[in-house]
């Protein structure tokens, strides 16, 4: 299996980077401790190496561990988590020659919610799961279904344009061609509503928020030490997990990330209480390539969109 | 000696509707898109289909997500402050699992110790438990690691066991008791019928897959407490999120804040949490800003202080946390790799 | 050790969280940034029955603001009204700061234990003091001198950053002419007009160096004083036991319930704020 050989070849790489250059860790994923599920895993030692993984569950987007680390660091990343590395890059979170990049093809990874839906099964039911191809074969008490990749991938992945990572040092696999782009499907939808309809779904959502903030400490553009929801001078919002301060949260979020986002979807994914994220979070993204033509962590070189300044700027922004 | 019967599957909905004349029924529900306690609709009984456990845990109903203190508005004489009313109605649980009804035992420790908690204790002196053994315990579930088990009854007052047609609907508490007896729409339960329930409740106990000693942990853990390589190591993957507290049937700190209207104002209390690096931030310093300290402080504060307190473990197995940590850390990971020999003395 | 039951006399309505309604009378303003304020009861019931003990502290409510922790300055033999000290940090000491006289506060409390007098009867009293940390002593000491009898030897050591940081200068005064204790001011550095001592307090302590034998020292101050003047205590022939200090932890309930103030299971407000240094080496956290 391609998986397979692609594991055991990273497993090589990190011990022989873990050897010879002074890594002070190596970041990348292990089995977890649930069926299907992969875990980060930091460690310094050659030993531990040998526990990497690389299968469809490996869904973290690893770059949100780079932030405020000292010393030479090896991270294995995916195409969209490398676009988050060369964002952090662009911000100077994150100096290029302090990473080694071991970039990882992917075809994309099952979201297990999906398989629990389409097989009416929870994931501690199910025996076995493995993507081949276009095909997710999923089997269980003896049985076995068939199911289009298109249909238990994370949305995300479905029109990922950045499967194989662009910023590498050893790429680690066959490259995976870019996918056709699919349409936000909850997004368009949400956008066809009308605006009064579409503020009572917000708020029937963001009543379910419990302000647990994992959407912003997963995300690896989430980077302030003093996040503007904890000041209390001025403050902004109330700690309270009132749907308006809920709403008002996630939507300030979103337009602090605008430019630095690059709708890897680990907040959605994140959030326990399934509120759709990415609708927000998705518009803001495209709200930014359609206004500026720009997406971010796409060269490392590039200065962040909020923080470069053109003379000749598109002044119909400005009313 | 408890009184026993039984509620045939389709008759479910009579028992929930006569329940419902005289408590705020509560049942697991998909209503608010995740698997919460809702007040009943009237009709909806197919939670029988999918339930095993909640994502939001049942605590919810002591420690709302908005809890009122009171209001204050100023007049000519100056503040006036107005306590929210006590709650009306009596509300009744359906389907509690036991990890989350003996919680609920672990929370009236903290909240009735000292000062009497007068909010937390209206929600808990209003509210009876209709227990549901589980059946079918997920991967991630470890209660029986925690002196409990699928069919704990020691926290609800009336306990439904699956049986082939229904459950079995045993009484544990004097007013679960009393409620039985004034309840219409139960049949007599025969012999082959307790005896099928506790088969089914020691085959679920089998069913626990997940299993940690807890014997000396609250030793082992004052032993690794000044380890600081071992804590900076086991936490390093954690994101300093609150799921698995504000998901935990027995995590209870919370933050209080004022909040201004046009007519004066309220402080309410809501849930917070230990792991976030601002919980314990003064202006001049920060006992717990590294994130190593927040990790070892959640584990101890359930597995070694609530031991010291109480004589319990604050933690009921229900395995939330390693469901739902978006990064996968794992609490039992973490209990069985204590290092074993002392690192130094404490003090 | 917790005083939760004598404190339970005094909740409103039986609810621990429901502030009573008090006045300010009185505004000191200490230094710059710190303030004493003098408040009363609106209840004239809770005015004339209200009692607290030296080292506990109360919830104070800016409404709309929030509420912040402050021990209770004044000294419980004194009780024609309460007083507390505030310095301005952040959003309701800045709040609290703007409030004039006649302005109405909440007040919760008093919560926490308290400094054990009976402990301290005839033996000699060392209060070590730096900053706006005189506050929960000075309760003490002003208990002290109007119980004067029970205890022998009464030294007073308080030091600040400069002249204007030093706080209740009317204490220093009225202490200073007191020929039955033994006072000491300080600061830390050189100031041009300052007559007196100039050293960090735990220096002058150890050139001042009080005998140890029967005796009790009271310290309170930033952290990094106390961390230095712990050793010097233990030099001067203190035991743990001998030596007193109150901790600070961020507090939102005060009664031991929301979790934050915890070391170890040690609730600062509930089972502190008051611990000897005996206690704290025991916890079985470091975090103190």
């Amino acid at each position: 299996m391609k998986n397979e050989n692609s594991q055991k070849k990273l497993i090589e790489e990190a011990k022989k980077l873990l050897k010879e250059c002074r890594l002070q860790r190596i970041i990348g994923f292990e089995k977890g401790s649930l069926r299907f599920t992969t875990t980060p895993l930091i460690t310094y030692d050659a030993a531990d190496a040998e526990r990497l993984v690389i299968n469809p569950f490996i869904v973290n987007n690893l770059s949100n561990f780079l932030i405020g680390l000292e010393g030479k660091t090896a991270i294995v990343a995916k195409g969209c988590d490398s676009r988050s590395i060369v964002s952090l890059i662009q911000d100077n979170k994150v100096k290029r020659e302090d990473v080694v990049i071991l970039g990882i093809p992917c075809a994309g990874i099952i979201d297990l919610d999906k398989i629990e839906k389409l097989t009416g099964r929870d994931r501690d039911k199910i025996d076995d799961i493995s993507l081949n191809g276009e095909k997710v074969l999923v089997s269980f008490n003896g049985e076995q279904g068939e199911f289009a990749a298109a249909d238990v991938l994370f949305d995300n992945c479905l029109s990922c344009d950045m499967p194989t990572p662009a910023e590498y040092d050893v790429l680690i696999g066959e490259p995976v061609a870019p996918k056709p782009p699919v349409p936000p499907q909850e997004l368009n939808e949400l956008k066809e509503k009308l605006p009064a309809d579409r503020w009572r779904f917000w708020q029937e959502q963001f009543s379910h928020c419990i302000r647990c903030y994992a959407c912003r400490s997963i995300c690896p553009a989430c980077f302030c030490n003093r996040c503007f929801a904890d000041e209390n001078k001025p403050q902004w919002l109330s700690p309270t997990p009132h749907w308006q301060d809920n709403l008002l949260f996630q939507v300030t979020r979103s337009i602090h990330l605008a430019g630095r986002c690059t709708d890897c979807g680990e907040c959605e994914r994140a959030c326990p209480v399934n509120i759709p994220l990415r609708s927000l979070t998705r518009e803001m993204y495209d709200i930014v390539n359609d206004v500026f033509d720009y997406r971010a962590g796409m060269e490392k070189e590039s200065a962040p969109l909020m923080a470069a300044y053109e003379t000749e700027e598109a002044e119909d922004l400005i009313l | 000696m408890s009184i026993i019967k039984k509620i045939d599957k389709k008759d479910l909905g009579k028992l929930l509707e006569e329940w419902k004349q005289n408590f705020k029924l509560l049942t697991p529900s998909l209503q608010s898109g995740i698997a919460d306690f809702t007040e009943w609709d009237g009709k909806d009984t197919s939670f029988t289909d999918w339930y095993r456990n909640t994502v939001i845990p049942p605590k919810r109903i002591l420690l709302p997500l908005v809890e009122n203190m009171f209001s204050y508005s100023k007049g000519n004489e100056g503040y006036r402050l107005e306590t929210p009313p006590l709650d009306e109605n009596k509300q009744l649980v359906f389907g509690i699992r036991p990890c989350d009804a003996k919680a609920f035992s672990l929370l009236d420790m903290t909240f009735k110790k000292d000062y009497q908690d007068t909010y937390y204790l209206n929600h808990r002196q209003n509210t009876l438990l209709v227990g549901l053994s589980c059946n079918d315990p997920y991967a991630s579930c470890f209660c029986t690691s925690l002196d409990s088990s699928p069919s704990d009854a020691s926290g609800v007052d009336i306990m439904l066991t699956d049986i082939k047609y229904g459950w079995l609907v045993e009484s544990v508490t004097a007013a679960g008791e009393e409620l039985i007896q004034n309840t219409e729409n139960l049949e007599e339960a025969s012999e082959e019928d307790r005896t099928e329930a506790e088969s089914n409740k020691q085959s679920a106990l089998q069913k626990i897959s997940r299993h940690i000693d807890t014997k000396d942990i609250s030793e082992k853990l004052h032993k690794s407490f000044d380890d600081e390589a071992f804590w900076q190591q086991i936490s390093a993957k954690c994101i300093s999120c609150g799921i698995c507290t504000l998901l935990c049937p027995t995590c209870y700190c919370f933050d209080i804040n004022d909040e201004v209207t046009v007519e004066g104002g309220s402080r309410y209390r809501s849930p917070d949490s230990c792991a976030f690096s601002v919980y314990t931030k003064m202006p001049v310093e920060n006992p717990r800003s590294d994130k190593w300290k927040r990790v070892r402080n959640r584990v101890c504060h359930k597995y070694q202080v609530y031991p010291m307190l109480f004589d319990e473990i604050a933690c009921t197995g229900c395995g939330r946390c390693i469901r739902l940590c978006p990064v996968n850390w794992d609490i039992t990971q973490t209990l069985e790799s204590l290092p074993s020999s002392e690192v130094k003395d404490a003090k | 050790m917790p005083n939760s039951d004598k404190n339970k006399e005094f909740l409103a309505e039986g609810n621990a969280y429901l502030p009573h309604i008090a006045v300010i009378e009185k505004i000191i303003e200490e230094t710059p940034d710190t303030r004493t304020f003098h408040f009363n009861f609106k209840d004239e019931k809770l005015r004339q029955e209200f009692s607290f003990s030296s080292g506990q502290f109360g919830e104070y409510s800016i409404f709309g603001a929030g509420e912040a922790t402050f021990c209770i300055s004044s000294s419980p033999t004194r009780r024609d009204h309460f007083e507390f000290a505030v310095k301005r940090v952040g959003r309701v000491t800045e709040a609290l700061h703007r409030l004039p006289v006649g302005a109405e506060i909440g007040f919760r409390g008093p919560f926490g234990n308290s400094f054990p007098l009976e402990e301290m009867k005839d033996k000699n009293l060392v209060f070590v003091a730096g900053g706006i940390g005189l506050a929960p002593l000075r309760s003490l000491i002003w208990n002290a001198i109007d119980n004067r009898k029970n205890y022998k030897n009464i030294g007073i050591i308080y030091g600040a950053r400069s002249p204007q940081d030093l706080c209740f200068n009317y204490d220093l005064e009225a202490w200073q002419k007191d020929k039955s204790l033994n006072t000491i001011i300080t600061i830390d550095r050189e100031d041009p007009g300052w007559k007196e001592k100039v050293g960090f307090v735990p220096q002058v302590l150890e050139k001042a160096a009080p005998s140890a034998k029967d005796s009790v020292a009271i310290v309170c101050g930033p952290p990094i004083m106390i961390r230095f003047t712990f050793p010097v205590l233990d030099k001067l022939g203190f035991t743990p036991q001998q030596m007193i200090t109150t901790l600070e932890k961020r507090m939102k309930c005060g009664i031991g319930k929301c979790g934050r103030c915890n070391i170890g299971d040690v609730y600062v407000c509930k089972d502190g704020p008051v611990f000897s240094y005996e206690q704290i080496k025991g916890f079985i956290s470091s975090e103190y």
